[in-house]
């Protein structure tokens, strides 16, 4: 589904501010693979999923979805076969429209914007149900305004909007990070549940071992622009978080990364 | 009544304005900027197509689509070019205003004469008041385009531009092409923008080049407005109130006025309010919850609710009290006095001069404010849309007569007010604004006074001050319509002379004023002369500035700065055109019908010169110049006068010296030609000392009811001689002077005008020099130079008096030459050229024009399309020739003047005028295009080719 060759990207190449986050990937994703995405705080994770999405195009590389090679495709381009979800819940959805129209722009996607009435009784309807899958009591509350919601709720719809119109490909960027506990689990629930029933493929990025572990059927690891680990689902069901920890302190040992770090990395997994 | 259906009307007009606002600033997020230029170029596009004749309705369309032509601008450089939104608007809006000009042609078009959206629905007017009618027409059409936008906004495409505001990541992740996207909306908002310029230029009658300014903030405040009344989410209710906003926002403009507010403070307090409504809003929701924190109080989201929703109940309140309390006043008030509404464009000096002059006036005829007249006084303050408001305000006080001083505020009076009269002053051209066709033609309910400097009269002081050749700077806003006349004519007269050059610059603002000065020093100019331009006039100090320290002297057209460093100023009295706009008004008080009052010319010339400035730059002026001041700035001694000042104010030599009253009506080129020639031939041989006559040249400056109060003067002033140049000074002195021995030259007909009945058979006190156009000779040397000719053309106007006499002659005379006269006429200058083609189509050989004002005006165009059609043009009148006719032979009036001054020398020297006849003496003189001669393969015969004046062209 998703056939990444040898992707390279620097951004302000040639200035002092020169970052280099993509080091030649390689990455093949088969039709329905959900795979979790670990590594190191700026090792390039939201960079690779910000590639696949089209919001850049690579310095040299290409990249295939669904064996179309969209390298030289604009992210619009590409939204009708992607669909994403992102941290910080406030930029999936628009906060001065209704959960409606939102949900109505994720129907929208791909789609030509005409000078159509689509939201009509018939597609608020069809909304409603849609919104009450996610068991979170706001059917009712179609026309209230999406900045009401709290950042969980909010973060469901957008999942909820990723998913609606049967995108090819999913791409979760740390999407419960900034919520809470309870809405974090009740959000996961919804992605296992969404990604089995609908059989997107899907890569979630998630700093959590654990998550990692448990979700999907593939890891990767990433370090420094490039995959180190790939993990298949058979080792996954064997490998523990502590051994995802070794493994980061191999990279220690061969990268001379201080203790210090080490430490931090220990307390944040 | 008028003030506040006006102000719902132009809120309905703008509320497409405000709803291109409200896309850019609440949808899309975008501080969009451009708005100020595509208000003007709908405007602007929408009034040149009318203008062309195309259907008003169609043109709305293009005005949307050069409005929004503006926005994809704006847009574009700020997407694809990643420029800041503001700035991109800003270089936007300022680029427009060139193209907006280019696409006028000229800063202002009037379209009082064209069929508007306005007059269209006038036409099926079932009967009620025009602006009634108007309303109620708009009303149905402001509901749908309610309904229309509020559906848009429900569309996919509505729904998408929404969420490409909001979150921008967002729509992209939709598949929504943010780029494109953002470009549609604001190319949108700008074409609604131009379209509500094109609607407000044809309800107000005019598209002009700074409408446009402050558009931004009206839109704005407009939205903002409409929120405040009405704080609801659902989209029907935010264009509503949008549409809203914008009627409010002009309803507020119009209490303001009617409440007295000084229209200067208008846009502070516009400023103010938007400022305010974006500020309390969040300080509202914070206040509230910050005491709810400290007093335990519950959440008080109905609070907020409750202060947002009585701030607007309040001031709608204030509103309606406010408003009724003005109406009961204006109802009491209104019965008892006579109210007269004077406006005014700005505290320009010429036009404070006008205005205090008029109430003096005014008050001497008996007016007296708060006795039995109010004089309601408002100042603009440059700003045009304001002036609507301040008529509107009239007509709500119902003054009996609006007095508009300056070309704009008539512009304005003209269109909005026609059930009352209009009286204009200092205007220099009433015609270009369709105020009328001629002096007597026009409008029913205007009339005024008008007139421009004649820049050719500006000429000769500088010309009689600084002999030679000299090479003369010129500098211009091309934006001031006024200015671009003006400069042309100066223009055109200093090409007559081939030893002076024209160096001109043109400039836009008056922040290009001192470099443009600069670069006329440095390509080597001998003098400055400023035509009639506010914007120059505006900087006037950077013209001294940059003139002063290369000795350069300057010759302006506005006296009341001659103090702030010109050397000499040639303008009009702008104390006397006052004057005479109040005994008009009287006339109109009295229930005369303006329509019936013929527009009249104030022309009461004032030339000034400051000898301070003359000190500093070393120049010495003539004794003609001296003696043709009025005004003397600085000290009335000084050297450079050459005593001349101080001496005809000594007493007078020993021995009664004789008095000689030279009168004439005009200072054109001509009358100074023989007023040269009458001076000339007095001087010789020291004939006026040597008699004791000291001359006192009067000019009536083309000025009826001057010539007539000066001829009046004369016959008091007991002068012991008059000479007058001209047929209107020889019928007032006709009339007045029955006793003064009197002399007149420059005269074409003096039996029809009553003077004489034969040349000798006259008044025993007058006699002079008969100068008839040389009708005759020119059908002669139309004989001599095309001998196998045989049809002549002629147009001519029987309402002139002159052209239907050299008709008559021209018909007496044609048949012994062996022509045959085939004639047309035309009643007005449009018609001259289809009367020219009809003549063509009957096959005419050459064609003649002689003494026809009518014609006159079209020469050009007669023109071009004889020498297309290879028929050559004859006149009776030099100037043409310049204009592209071929040959003209007229009369040398240098001679006539001599001729004059001969037979005054006679007078002067005891000869009774009853034993002189009357002279007929016609100089000729032939004027002759050598282009066109060869073109025509004419030969000249000998005497013919040495004596004419040959004009390049
Ligand atoms: N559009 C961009 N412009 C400049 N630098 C970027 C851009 N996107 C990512 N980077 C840089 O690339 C590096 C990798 O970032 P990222 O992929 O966000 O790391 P993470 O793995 O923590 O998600 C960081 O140093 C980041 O600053
Ligand atoms: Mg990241």
């Amino acid at each position: 589904m998703i056939r990444i060759r040898d992707f390279h990207k620097r951004f302000h190449a040639g200035s002092i501010n020169e970052v280099y986050p993509l080091r030649g990937i390689n990455l093949h994703v088969r039709p329905g693979d959900f795979v979790t995405v670990i590594g190191t705080n700026g090792s390039g994770k939201s960079t690779l999923l910000n590639a696949i999405a089209g919001a850049f195009p690579p310095d040299s590389g290409t990249i295939e979805i669904d064996g179309e090679d969209v390298s030289g495709k604009k992210d619009f381009q590409r939204a009708k076969h992607i669909a994403r979800v992102f941290q910080n819940p406030f930029v999936g959805t628009a906060p001065e429209m209704s959960i409606a129209e939102n949900l109505h722009m994720a129907h929208l996607r791909g789609k030509k914007k005409l000078l159509r009435l689509g939201l009509g009784l018939e597609q608020r309807e069809r909304l409603r149900e849609e919104v009450r899958q996610l068991e979170m009591q706001m059917e009712n509350r179609l026309e209230n305004m999406m900045g009401t919601l709290s950042g969980g709720q909010r973060q469901a719809i957008t999942l909820l909007m990723a998913v609606v119109a049967g995108p090819k490909v999913l791409l979760l960027d740390e999407h419960t990070a900034a919520l809470d506990p309870k809405s974090a689990a009740q959000v996961i629930a919804l992605t296992k549940r969404f990604v089995q029933n609908g059989g997107f493929t899907t890569l979630m990025v998630t700093h959590s071992m654990q998550q990692a572990l448990e979700l999907g059927n593939r890891t990767i690891m990433m370090h420094q622009g490039q995959i180190i680990e790939d993990i298949s689902s058979e080792e996954k069901r064997r490998c523990t978080v502590e051994d995802l920890l070794d493994k980061f302190s191999e990279l220690r040992k061969k990268e001379r990364l201080t203790a210090e770090m080490l430490e931090r990395l220990r307390r944040s997994y | 009544m008028e003030l506040w259906v006006g102000a719902i009307i132009l809120g309905f007009l703008y509320a497409f304005l405000t709803l291109g606002s409200f896309l850019t600033f609440r949808v899309l997020h975008f501080p969009d900027i451009t708005v100020d230029g595509s208000l003007t170029a709908g405007a602007a596009t929408s009034a040149v197509l009318i203008a062309a004749g195309w259907n008003p309705f169609l043109t709305l369309g293009l005005a949307f689509l050069a409005g929004a032509a503006a926005g994809s601008v704006t847009a574009a450089i700020n997407t694809r070019i990643k420029i800041d939104g503001l700035l991109a608007g800003i270089l936007v809006m300022t680029g427009l205003y060139s193209v907006n000009l280019h696409l006028m042609g000229r800063s202002n078009i009037s379209l009082i004469n064209h069929t508007t959206f306005v007059s269209c629905l006038e036409k099926i007017n079932p009967g009620l008041p025009a602006e009634i009618w108007l309303l109620v027409c708009l009303v149905p059409i402001m509901a749908l385009f309610w309904i229309a936008a509020s559906l848009f906004f429900k569309t996919d495409l509505g729904i998408s531009m929404t969420a490409t505001g909001n979150n921008p990541t967002m729509a992209a992740a939709a598949g929504v092409n943010v780029e494109r996207m953002k470009i549609f909306g604001i190319s949108l908002a700008n074409g609604l923008t131009g379209l509500s310029g094109a609607v407000v230029a044809q309800y107000q009658g005019f598209a002009d080049v700074g409408m446009g300014i402050g558009t931004v903030v009206t839109g704005l405040a407009s939205v903002i407005i409409g929120e405040t009344i009405f704080p609801l989410r659902s989209i029907y209710a935010k264009i509503f109130s949008a549409i809203l906003g914008s009627v409010v926002f002009r309803l507020m403009i119009a209490l303001a006025l009617s409440a007295g507010l000084n229209p200067i403070d208008l846009k502070l307090l516009t400023a103010v309010f938007v400022l305010g409504a974006l500020v309390l809003p969040g300080t509202f929701a914070k206040w509230p919850k910050a005491r709810a924190a400290f007093a335990g109080f519950p959440r008080s989201a109905t609070n907020l609710r409750r202060i947002r929703i009585a701030l607007p109940g309040v001031a709608i309140a204030v509103l309606v009290l406010w408003s009724a309390v003005h109406f009961s006043q204006h109802g009491v008030i209104g019965t008892k006095i006579c109210r007269i509404g004077i406006v005014q464009i700005s505290d320009h000096a010429m036009l404070n001069t006008t205005r205090e002059s008029f109430l003096k006036e005014m008050n001497v005829q008996g007016y007296l404010e708060g006795k039995n007249c109010a004089f309601l006084y408002r100042n603009a303050h440059s700003d045009t849309a304001t002036i609507n408001n301040i008529l509107d305000d009239f007509l709500r006080q119902d003054v009996s007569l609006v007095v508009a001083i300056s070309t704009p505020c008539t512009q304005a009076a003209i269109n909005r007010i026609k059930d009352r009269p209009v009286l204009f002053a200092t205007v220099a051209d009433p015609f270009v604004i369709g105020a009328g066709k001629s002096d007597t033609e026009h409008k029913p309910n205007v009339t005024g006074v008008y007139g421009a400097v004649p820049m050719d009269v500006l000429l000769e002081k500088v010309r009689a001050t600084l002999p030679g050749a000299v090479r003369i700077g010129c500098i211009w806003d091309p934006s001031q319509i006024n200015a671009v006349v003006n400069v042309e004519d100066f223009r055109k007269a200093v090409e007559r002379h081939p030893e002076l050059t024209f160096v001109g610059t043109a400039v836009s603002g008056t922040s290009e004023v001192y470099q443009g000065v600069l670069s006329l020093v440095q390509r080597g100019v001998d003098v400055m002369v400023l035509p009639p331009d506010n914007v120059i006039y505006s900087a006037f100090e950077s013209v001294v500035k940059a003139a002063k320290p290369r000795k350069i002297p300057i010759f302006i057209t506005d006296v009341e700065r001659i103090q702030d460093g010109a050397l000499a100023a040639l303008g009009y009295d702008y104390t006397s055109s006052g004057i005479q706009a109040a005994h008009l008004a009287e006339r109109i008080l009295k229930g005369e019908d303006p329509g019936r009052i013929p527009f009249q010319k104030y022309s009461h010339l004032t030339f000034a010169l400051n000898t301070e400035v003359a000190r500093e730059l070393g120049v010495k002026f003539p004794p003609a110049i001296v003696s043709s001041a009025t005004r003397i700035y600085g000290d009335k001694s000084a050297p450079c006068l050459g005593g001349l000042q101080a001496s005809t104010e000594k007493a007078p030599s020993p021995g009664r010296v004789r008095r000689l009253a030279l009168f004439h009506f005009t200072d054109s080129e001509t009358v100074m030609r023989a007023v040269k020639g009458f001076m000339d031939e007095l001087e010789k041989g020291d004939f006026l000392r040597r008699h004791a006559v000291k001359v006192d040249r009067i000019s009536a400056q083309n000025d009826w009811n001057l010539a007539q109060a000066i001829a009046r003067d004369i016959v008091r002033k007991k002068y012991d001689f008059v000479v007058t140049l001209s047929t209107p000074t020889l019928q007032m002195m006709v009339r007045t002077n029955r006793e003064i021995p009197a002399v007149f030259g420059m005269v074409s007909d003096p039996y029809s005008l009553g003077a004489a009945k034969t040349p000798r058979d006259h008044p025993a006190n007058l006699t002079g020099v008969a100068t008839s156009p040389p009708v005759e000779s020119a059908l002669k040397i139309m004989r001599e130079l095309f001998p196998k000719a045989r049809k002549i053309g002629m147009v001519w106007n029987p309402s002139e008096a002159c052209s239907e006499a050299s008709m008559h002659r021209a018909r007496k005379a044609a048949p012994a030459y062996g022509f045959e006269l085939v004639e047309a006429t035309a009643g007005s200058t449009g018609e001259v050229l289809d009367a020219v083609k009809s003549l063509a189509a009957k096959g005419i050989d050459l064609f003649f024009t002689s003494n026809d004002n009518t014609i006159s005006l079209a020469v050009g165009s007669v023109a071009a399309f004889l020498h297309q059609q290879r028929i050559p043009y004859f006149s009776n009148t030099p100037v043409h020739v310049e204009q592209g006719a071929f040959l003209a032979i007229g009369a040398d009036y240098e001679e006539v003047g001599k001729e004059t001054g001969r037979m005054t020398r006679e007078v002067v020297s005891g000869k009774s005028p009853k034993t002189i006849p009357i002279l007929e003496f016609v100089p000729e003189r032939v004027y002759i295009n050598r282009g066109l001669a060869n073109e025509y393969g004419v030969k000249l015969p000998q005497p013919l080719a040495e004596h004419a004046t040959f004009i390049k062209r």
